[in-house]
């Protein structure tokens, strides 16, 4: 590949995401404004700023990689990805924005009247949020040894600089612009080269289809166990995804949140339509990049290989920029609502320590992925989401319906189920694959550590009944309550 | 400012802790003890509406994609018949989930503000009857 392509487009895109956060700054002036913009963004932005934020690594480049590695199994990603946002809507878009809180830590000590709380559901946001970055610098630092040929570590330093500064310069209200910019981007980025592949592949010599879509990988095999476990993971995981859910503050109120993920919904429905494409052209024409080590590079070398010319170098360079877009956009979502939490957390919520705590949250998981080896993009952000699911999804679904939720029933539930899937994913990587049933039941444990911790959440509340915040009915009431219209009574 | 006239107050705030299992009794029996006001008894409804709701949403779902996958494991044909070069089964759970997803997730944003257009509707009227605000 020429490496001229790959500097181009990663250049174009660091200036555009350069350009659009310092022209938000201008509005971001308050404090406030540095958390959640004012709350002033319409249902459209916002929800594109959350599409954009969403698209990670995994997303962009990882699906593609792993239908070309895995086969059918791995059609189940970007359903799970996008009905996690189905769940969401369900059980916490409206309630969750009108708690009025700024954050999940925030969420759970205003309904649980706690210190204790709000200190656990931190340092679970910020390991969650921590590790969540990491796939991501590992798919830069992918990216730039692929397309120009420079060494990894470049593509992972070079994405973390770009994010501090941004983050530390401008806040969220620039960056809810560049979010939304980005989706754009992204989806752009993959669908037009999509477009023109589907145009020319009737000339290129594929695979027979039997070999291309072999019946031992087809969806009428399914290894059922993981397949119900990664959904559980997928679906539930999205509702405490940290960087997801500080963008539902951001809608004046619960209508709008509802309706803001309903348009989410639909711009991921659409956006996954492309990276399916890839990954099942992949089968067909690309067989040879199927392998561990390459699988996750399959859309930035397949346009390239069946494009012909300088279209087929435009297209190589405009997936370049989609993916490093999608790099950027999930990193800088994370280290923004990580830096909010960590400066709420040691910094008194300044906009000094909020710069402060935004250069900390990206040079921890730049160090991480810089001494761990990659592993699959789709499979790591997975795992992030079974331990999102087993421990801050409880917390969040039973503190917005369950009266009887307590203080200490949280915090077991909590520790129970992030223990628990800890251990087991750790457990499940130094065994390896060979073991089968109990290989499958470490390595995707979402299936038993979400209910886990469900039951220890509410059994420790049941047996903790006498300490029912006392504040439980005036909260459930404001989560609940809809905003009464401003219609001036008769 | 806590002066010895403030003394007596104290032993008020025990009294919270039976109320608030008379609530609790009172959850089950209906709205009969007066203490309860009857905005809490109307919140209380609408969560457990809305609740129902939601998880008769998610039910569906489940459902739906249970319905889905299964499909292919019924009907191995539909991973040897081809179009476009690729096995049916495969292009129908690679883009057949999203209209079940949107389907769903329109079907609950109308019923949600059904929902919460009764609630205020309900707690309208109780308030105009009681000239008390429950909010």
């Amino acid at each position: 590949m020429n490496p001229v392509l790959g500097y181009i487009a990663i250049a174009l895109v660091t200036a555009a995401t350069a350009l659009i956060g310092f022209f938000g700054l201008r509005f971001s002036r308050t404090t406030s404004d540095f958390y959640v913009a004012s709350r002033t963004v319409k249902p459209w932005w916002n929800a594109s700023a959350i599409g954009g934020e969403y698209l990670s690594a995994a997303s962009f480049l990882g699906i593609a990689g792993l239908i070309l590695l895995q086969g059918s199994d791995a059609l189940w990603f970007p359903i799970g990805y996008t009905a996690g946002y189905l769940m969401l809507l369900l059980f916490v878009a409206a309630p969750l924005r009108r708690s009025g809180a700024y954050t999940i830590p925030d969420f759970t000590q205003a309904r649980l009247e706690s210190t204790a709380v709000r200190r656990i559901t931190s340092i679970l946001v910020i390991v969650i949020g921590w590790l969540y970055i990491v796939p991501q610098l590992q798919g830069a630092a992918l990216t730039v040894r692929i397309t120009t040929g420079l060494p990894a570590w470049i593509g992972a330093v070079a994405v973390a600089v770009i994010v501090g500064v941004v983050v530390a310069a401008g806040g969220m209200r620039s960056i809810t612009f560049v979010q939304a910019f980005q989706f754009w981007l992204k989806l752009t980025a993959i669908a037009v080269p999509v477009v023109f592949m589907l145009l020319v592949i009737s000339d290129v010599p594929s695979l027979d289809p039997m070999l291309a879509f072999p019946i031992e990988l087809a969806p009428s095999t399914p290894d059922t166990y993981r397949t119900v476990s990664l959904l559980v993971a997928l679906l539930l995981g999205t509702l405490g995804l940290p960087h997801v859910l500080v963008r539902f503050y951001t809608n004046p109120d619960g209508v709008a949140a509802r309706n803001t993920t309903l348009i989410v919904l639909a711009l991921l429905s659409v956006f996954y339509v492309f990276p399916t494409i890839i990954g099942l052209l992949g089968r067909a024409l690309a067989p040879d990049l199927a392998e561990p080590a390459a699988a996750d590079a399959l859309v930035l070398l397949l346009p390239g290989r069946l494009i012909p010319g300088p279209l087929g170098d435009a297209m190589t360079a405009l997936v370049i920029a989609g993916a490093f877009g999608a790099f950027l956009s999930t990193s800088t979502g994370l280290v923004v609502s990580l830096a909010g939490v960590i400066s709420q957390e040691a910094f008194g919520g300044s906009v000094r320590g909020f710069r402060i705590a935004a250069a900390l949250s990206i040079v921890v998981p730049l160090a991480v992925s810089l001494l761990a080896s990659p592993g699959g993009l789709a499979g790591s952000v997975g795992l992030v989401f079974a331990f999102t699911a087993s421990t801050l999804c409880p917390v969040l679904v039973l503190g917005i319906w369950w009266r009887g939720l307590t203080a200490r029933g949280a915090v077991a539930g909590m520790v129970t189920g992030g223990s628990a899937c800890g251990l087991a994913i750790v457990a499940g990587a130094t065994i390896g694959p060979g073991s089968g049933v109990i290989s499958s039941v470490l390595a995707q444990p979402a299936a038993w550590t979400v209910p886990l911790a469900a039951a220890v959440m509410v059994g420790v509340s049941l047996a903790d009944y006498r300490h029912i915040p006392r504040g439980t009915d005036r909260f459930m009431r404001r989560l609940h309550v809809p905003e009464r219209p401003t219609i001036p009574a008769p | 400012m806590i002066g010895p006239e403030q003394q007596p107050v104290r032993p008020r705030e025990r009294v919270t802790a039976p109320e608030a299992t008379t609530s609790r009794a009172e959850a089950r029996e209906g709205p009969i003890d007066i203490d309860i006001d009857i905005g809490t008894v109307y919140v209380r409804s609408l969560v457990r509406s809305q609740l129902r709701l939601a998880v008769a949403c998610a039910a569906g779902f489940a459902v739906l994609l249970l319905g889905f996958a299964a499909s292919f494991v019924l009907m191995p044909d539909l991973g040897s018949l081809l179009v476009l070069g690729v096995p049916v089964s495969w292009l129908m759970l690679g883009f057949g989930g999203y209209p079940l997803v949107i389907g769903i997730a329109v079907i609950y944003v109308r019923a949600a503000r059904r929902n919460e257009a009764g609630y205020l509707a309900l707690s309208g009227s109780a308030r105009r009857e009681s000239d008390g605000d429950p909010t």
